[in-house]
C-alpha cells in the first residue's frame, strides 16, 4: 500500500477528474465540494507519503513490475514528496478561495473542475517521473489544461490563451527534439541511466544540442526571461479563481523537471567548447532575475506586477540550483518551495481586491487598507515573505542561495541576489504607498469578509510563516536527499 | 564548403527536418491569420515527430517481435520499437494541442468577428 503512495496521488484526481462529469451532471452544486475533497485526499496521502520517504529512503516504483532502464520508473524521494505535499496545500487553499471568487459561469461549469484535477493529477506526474518522455507528456497534460483554464475566462483571455498556446506548443516541440538528440546519443531516456553515460559523451555535439533544446523547451514554460512573454497577460486575465493555482505551480513545476534534469546530466564545473555550463545557467538566471524584478517594478496593473515578481524569482531559484554547491541548491529548491506558497498568496490577495473593491491598479488601491484588515494582514505576510525577512521562508531560501554563492565565490551572482531583493522592496513600497494612503471617500466600515476568504489568506500566512519556522528541518532532509545523490 | 555539402547530401532526412522545422517557425513568426500560426505549429511538431522517424529508421529491420525459439537476437534485423512509440505518444500530444487551439481560435472568431491578429490587438486596446 504505501510503496503505491506515488501512484494514488496521481489516480485520486485523474479518475475523478475524469469521473466529474458522470457524477455531477444531476447535481452540479457539488462540484466544488467534490474538487476539495480530492484535493484533500490528496493533502493526507502527500503527508503520509512524505512520512513513508523520510522513514524508508527514496523508493522507486517501477511500472507493471519492468525494472528501468527498460520498464518506465517513477522516483519518489524526499524532494518530490515535499514538492507534492505543498502542491496538494496550495490546491486545497486555492480550491476554498475558489469558491467565493468565481464568474458565475464557472461555478457550476463541469470542464472547469474537470480541467483543474486533471492539472493537478499532470503536475504530481511532472514531479514523480524519472524518465524525459514521462515528463513531456505530462508537461503537456498541465499545458493543455492550463491553456484551457486561462482562456475560461473568455474576452481578452481567449487571446492570451491562444498566445500561451503557440509559445508554450512550441517549447514542448523543443524539449521533445532535445529528448530525440539525448536518445540518439545515448540510447536512454532514464534520468539515473542518463546520468551514468553522459558524462563521458559530453563533448559530443548532439549531447549539448539536446541538453540547449530541453533547456529553451523548459524555459518557454517556465517563464525565464526573455521567453516570459506568455506569463503576465495571460495570468492577469486568466479568472481569478484558478489564477493562484496557476501562478504557483506551473511555471515551478516546469522549473523542477528542469532541476532534476540539471542535476543528474549537468556535472559541476562541465565545460562545452570552453562554455562552463552552470555558470551560463547562473547568469541567464542573474538577468532573469534582475530584469523581472525592473518590469514588475514599472507595472501599474496589479497582476501583472505580481506576475513579474514571479518571474524574476524563478530567475532567483536558477541562480541558486546552478551554483554547484549543496547548499545553493538546497536554497534554491527550498525557495522554489517557497515561492509557490507566496505566489498563491499575492494572487488570492489581488483577486480578492478585485472582487470586493473593484481594484484592479495601484490607483484604485487607495484607502482599501481601512476596509480590509484580512487582506493587509495577509499582503503584509506576503510582503515580507517575497522580500524576504525572518521569520519567513523566503529569508531562509536568499539566504541559503547568498551563502552558496559566497561559497561558490561567485559574488556577482549574490549581489543579483541583493539587488532583487531591492528591486521586490521597491515594488512593495509602491503597493504599500498606495494600500495606505488616505482614501478619496470618507472611509466607510470595514468590510464583511466571507469566511471562505479569511481561511484561506489565513491559511496562506500561517504556511509561508511556518515553513520558515521549519526551516532547519527542511533543510536538513533537502540537504541529505541532495548527498545522497538523488534530487 | 564541399564536406559540409556532402555530409548534408548523405542525410537527406535530416536537411528535410532542418527545412519543415524553420519552415514552421517562419509560418507561426509572420502569419498574421491565427489559423495560420496553428498550421506553422503544426509543421513544427510533425517536423520533431519526422526527426524521431529518421533517425531510427534502419534497413531491412523487421517488427521487433522475436520469435520463439530464436537462440541468437541480432539487433539489425529488428527496428527499435522506442523511438516509434515516442512518435505514437507524440501523434497524440500533437493532435490534442490541435483540438485545444482549435477551440480557442473559434471561440476567439465568436468573440472578436476576426482570425487577423492585428484587427484582434487593435480591439483589445
Amino acid at each position: 500500500m504505501s510503496s503505491n503512495l506515488p501512484v494514488l496521488l496521481f489516480l485520486v484526481p485523474f479518475v475523478m477528474g475524469v469521473s466529474m462529469p458522470l457524477l455531477t451532471t444531476k447535481r452540479r452544486s457539488w462540484c466544488p465540494n467534490i474538487t476539495l475533497g480530492t484535493f484533500g485526499v490528496m493533502l493526507l496521502l502527500s503527508i503520509a507519503n512524505l512520512r513513508v520517504v523520510l522513514a524508508d529512503g527514496p523508493i522507486e516504483y517501477a511500472f507493471g513490475g519492468w525494472a528501468a532502464p527498460i520498464g518506465i520508473a517513477w522516483l519518489n524521494d524526499s524532494l518530490a514528496a515535499i514538492v507534492v505535499l505543498i502542491i496538494s496545500l496550495v490546491a486545497v487553499i486555492t480550491q476554498v478561495y475558489g469558491r467565493i471568487d468565481i464568474a458565475k459561469d464557472l461555478q457550476k461549469s463541469i470542464p472547469y473542475y474537470t480541467l483543474i484535477l486533471i492539472m493537478v493529477s499532470g503536475l504530481v506526474g511532472i514531479i514523480f517521473a524519472a524518465d524525459l518522455f514521462n515528463v513531456f507528456v505530462f508537461l503537456e497534460v498541465v499545458a493543455l489544461t492550463g491553456y484551457a483554464l486561462v482562456g475560461a475566462a473568455g474576452g481578452k483571455s481567449l487571446v492570451y490563451a491562444f498566445r500561451y498556446l503557440l509559445l508554450g506548443s512550441f517549447g514542448a516541440s523543443l524539449y521533445l527534439l532535445g529528448l530525440g538528440h539525448l536518445y540518439v546519443a545515448t540510447g536512454t531516456l532514464n534520468m539515473a541511466d542518463l546520468a551514468v553515460r553522459i558524462p563521458e559523451l559530453m563533448t559530443s555535439t548532439a549531447v549539448a544540442g539536446g541538453l540547449i533544446y530541453i533547456f529553451l523547451g523548459l524555459s518557454i514554460k517556465m517563464a525565464l526571461i526573455p521567453l516570459h512573454s506568455w506569463l503576465p497577460d495571460a495570468y492577469a486575465s486568466a479568472p481569478s479563481s484558478i489564477t493562484p493555482l496557476l501562478a504557483s505551480t506551473v511555471t515551478k513545476v516546469s522549473l523542477f523537471a528542469w532541476i532534476r534534469i540539471e542535476y543528474s546530466l549537468v556535472a559541476p564545473g562541465v565545460e562545452v567548447s570552453h562554455v562552463p555550463v552552470l555558470v551560463l545557467l547562473e547568469e541567464i538566471g542573474v538577468i532573469a532575475a534582475l530584469i523581472g524584478g525592473a518590469l514588475a517594478l514599472i507595472q501599474t496593473n496589479l497582476k501583472r506586477m505580481f506576475a513579474y515578481g514571479g518571474i524574476s524569482h524563478i530567475g532567483l531559484i536558477l541562480i541558486g540550483v546552478s551554483l554547484g554547491n549543496t547548499t545553493g541548491l538546497a536554497g534554491g529548491m527550498f525557495y522554489l518551495i517557497n515561492d509557490a506558497v507566496m505566489q498563491a498568496s499575492l494572487f488570492m490577495i489581488a483577486g480578492a481586491l478585485v472582487y470586493y473593491h473593484g481594484a484592479h491598479t495601484l490607483e484604485d488601491l487607495r484607502g482599501v487598507g481601512r476596509q480590509s484588515p484580512w487582506l493587509t494582514g495577509a499582503l503584509i505576510v506576503a510582503a515580507v515573505a517575497m522580500v524576504g525577512l525572518p521569520p519567513t521562508g523566503g529569508f531562509f531560501g536568499k539566504w541559503n542561495i547568498i551563502l552558496g554563492a559566497l561559497e561558490a565565490q561567485h559574488y556577482f551572482a549574490a549581489f543579483a541576489v541583493l539587488a532583487s531583493t531591492l528591486l521586490t522592496l521597491a515594488y512593495f513600497l509602491k503597493i504599500f504607498s498606495c494600500w495606505f494612503h488616505h482614501p478619496q471617500h470618507a472611509p466607510s466600515d470595514p468590510l464583511k469578509v466571507s469566511n471562505a476568504l479569511r481561511f484561506s489568506l489565513g491559511a496562506i500566512s500561517i504556511s509561508m510563516i511556518a515553513l520558515g519556522l521549519m526551516s532547519d528541518t527542511i533543510f536538513q532532509f533537502l540537504i541529505e536527499s541532495i548527498t545522497n545523490g538523488g534530487v | 564548403m564541399f564536406e559540409l555539402l556532402e555530409t548534408l547530401i548523405q542525410r537527406p532526412n535530416f536537411v528535410v527536418f532542418v527545412i519543415l522545422f524553420l519552415w514552421g517557425i517562419y509560418i507561426m513568426a509572420a502569419h498574421p491569420n491565427l489559423v495560420k500560426k496553428l498550421i506553422g505549429l503544426y509543421i513544427v511538431q510533425t517536423s520533431v515527430i519526422f526527426f524521431l522517424v529518421a533517425f531510427s529508421a534502419k534497413d531491412g529491420a523487421t517488427v521487433p517481435i522475436i520469435q520463439a525459439g530464436a537462440a541468437l537476437v541480432d539487433s539489425m534485423l529488428y527496428a527499435n520499437p522506442l523511438p516509434h512509440a515516442l512518435t505514437v505518444t507524440a501523434i497524440v500530444v500533437q493532435i490534442a494541442t490541435l483540438g485545444v487551439s482549435l477551440a480557442l481560435v473559434s471561440a476567439i472568431y465568436r468573440k472578436f468577428g476576426s482570425l487577423d491578429e492585428d484587427e484582434i490587438l487593435e480591439q483589445l486596446k
